[in-house]
């Protein structure tokens, strides 16, 4: 009897999260109005690709909004470790305020240097003189980006170098050596 | 060591003295490189180096961790390697070619030959060259092992033959200048070795260290620093051949003053004693 209550119960919790799941888009985060969406959901790419991330960000609130920070992150879907600094060089930008009912375009110029499944987002914080530090952070929904990855070293494919070339002058510089000796 | 009997020098001495002058460098050259090749310096050099760039290149390409821009780092730092080994190298021989034949004695016999003393230093600097050169030659399969496969092999080598020459021809003048004026070649070559050392320390400070004006200045003016940070900021950071040129100012003025010191100067400190009459 309590196994079968039990899994009614489950059925229900597993039914209210799907029922959740459709009541909420992969819509934006909004925080004083202030709103951030990125321009695609998804990119494909190969490794050593630039791609841009494109963003905006949107005021819908009635004051001009205080300056803002906009930071892009890259979280690795796959378990791969992400240096963001590897990705890009410039991860955060200062943000102008916005103007009432005004949008800001931003985008980021980002290379693809590991391969797998990444979420890349914008989070955006205030920077006014008073709000600087409090918060609140808005994130925008995630680019999916999918990189391929390609071999591009491989040791063996080194070894014919990494050996023949030491081979080849060693030979020489004895070559040499023996030739003087003779002398 | 130019031998003067049975080498070329020796036939430049039938040759009226109309004619004396030019292209007697490219004689002192072609003696001087045979000397240092064939003697089997310059295989042993190169043989010494190519152990280097194997041993490096080998621990780059069994990395499976690598990434895309490690990767590009790798052939940054082989690059940097053939460009910082191949001048050492360059300079080491600059060094030894003027005091080492006086400690040999073999400098008198030059001195005789039928040649200005500006001949003498051009010929014995282009013959220096030759180990930066074949450095150079000896370094394109490692980055090409390298760099195929993110498609930087051909920026890559443009710069570091760019980089190394204007190095190279700096730093060897600048050694013939050290080996012409010191009394001993011990000496010569130490205050060589250790000039190249400092060269080198500012572009070894910890990237994340704060540097402040000083140290941006201090950056700029290290011939070797500024070089290797010019190709760092070319071949890692893709910043435009353009953009970063600045840093090509010192080892470019290095070259020129070293240059033009050693042209202008020979006549004077070419001597059988560093500093003395004759």
């Amino acid at each position: 009897m309590k196994t079968r209550r039990g899994l009614a119960i489950a059925a229900l919790a597993v039914l209210a999260a799907f029922a959740a799941a459709g009541e909420t888009p992969a819509a934006a985060q909004s925080a004083n109005g202030i709103e951030v969406t990125v321009d695609q959901p998804r990119i494909t790419a190969v490794i050593g690709d630039r791609i841009t991330i494109g963003a905006h960000v949107t005021n819908s609130g009635s004051t001009a909004s205080d300056p803002l920070i906009a930071h892009l992150n890259v979280a690795s879907l796959t378990g791969t470790y992400v240096d963001l600094e590897d990705w890009t060089a410039a991860p955060t930008q200062h943000v102008q305020p916005v103007d009432a009912h005004a949008t800001t375009a931003l985008s980021w110029e980002i290379q693809a240097v590991n391969a797998g499944r990444f979420d890349v987002y914008v989070a955006v914080l205030p920077n006014g003189l008073t709000s600087s530090g409090s918060g609140p952070a808005v994130a925008s929904s995630p680019v999916e980006v999918t990189v391929a990855g390609k071999r591009t070293l491989n040791a063996g494919g080194s070894l014919p170098v990494v050996i023949a070339v030491p081979l080849i002058l060693g030979g020489a510089a004895l070559a040499a050596r023996l030739r003087l000796r003779r002398r | 060591m130019t031998t003067l009997v049975n080498g070329e020098i020796g036939e430049t001495a039938t040759r009226p003295a109309t004619t004396r002058g030019q292209g007697d460098w490219v004689v002192v050259a072609g003696q001087e490189s045979r000397d240092l090749w064939l003697s089997g310096r310059g295989p042993l050099l190169l043989f010494a180096f190519s152990v280097l760039l194997s041993v490096f290149t080998y621990l780059a390409a069994t990395n499976r961790a690598i990434n895309f821009l490690e990767q590009r780092e790798a052939v940054d730092q082989t690059l940097q390697i053939a460009i910082a080994v191949g001048v050492l190298v360059t300079l080491l021989v600059s060094a030894d070619a003027i005091s080492g034949e006086r400690e040999r004695g073999t400098l008198e016999s030059l001195l005789l030959a039928p040649v200005s003393r500006r001949a003498i230093v051009i010929g014995k600097l282009v013959a220096a060259l030759t180990l930066w050169f074949a450095a150079f030659v000896v370094s394109v399969p490692y980055v090409w092992v390298l760099g195929h496969g993110v498609s930087i092999v051909r920026t890559a080598l443009l710069l570091g033959l760019g980089v190394g020459t204007l190095l190279a021809v700096g730093l060897a003048a600048f050694g013939l200048l050290i080996s012409a004026l010191c009394s001993s070649n011990k000496v010569s070559l130490a205050i060589s070795f250790f000039l190249l050392l400092a060269f080198f320390a500012p572009s070894q400070l910890p990237g994340g260290l704060p540097k402040g004006w000083f140290g941006d200045v201090l950056g700029k003016i290290s011939p070797v620093g500024s070089g290797l940070h010019y190709s760092t900021a070319v071949l890692v950071h893709g910043h435009g051949w353009t953009r970063d040129l600045v840093y090509l100012i010192s080892p470019l003025v290095l070259a020129v003053l070293a240059s033009a010191a050693l042209l202008i100067l020979s006549e004077r400190i070419v001597r059988l004693t560093a500093g003395g009459e004759r």
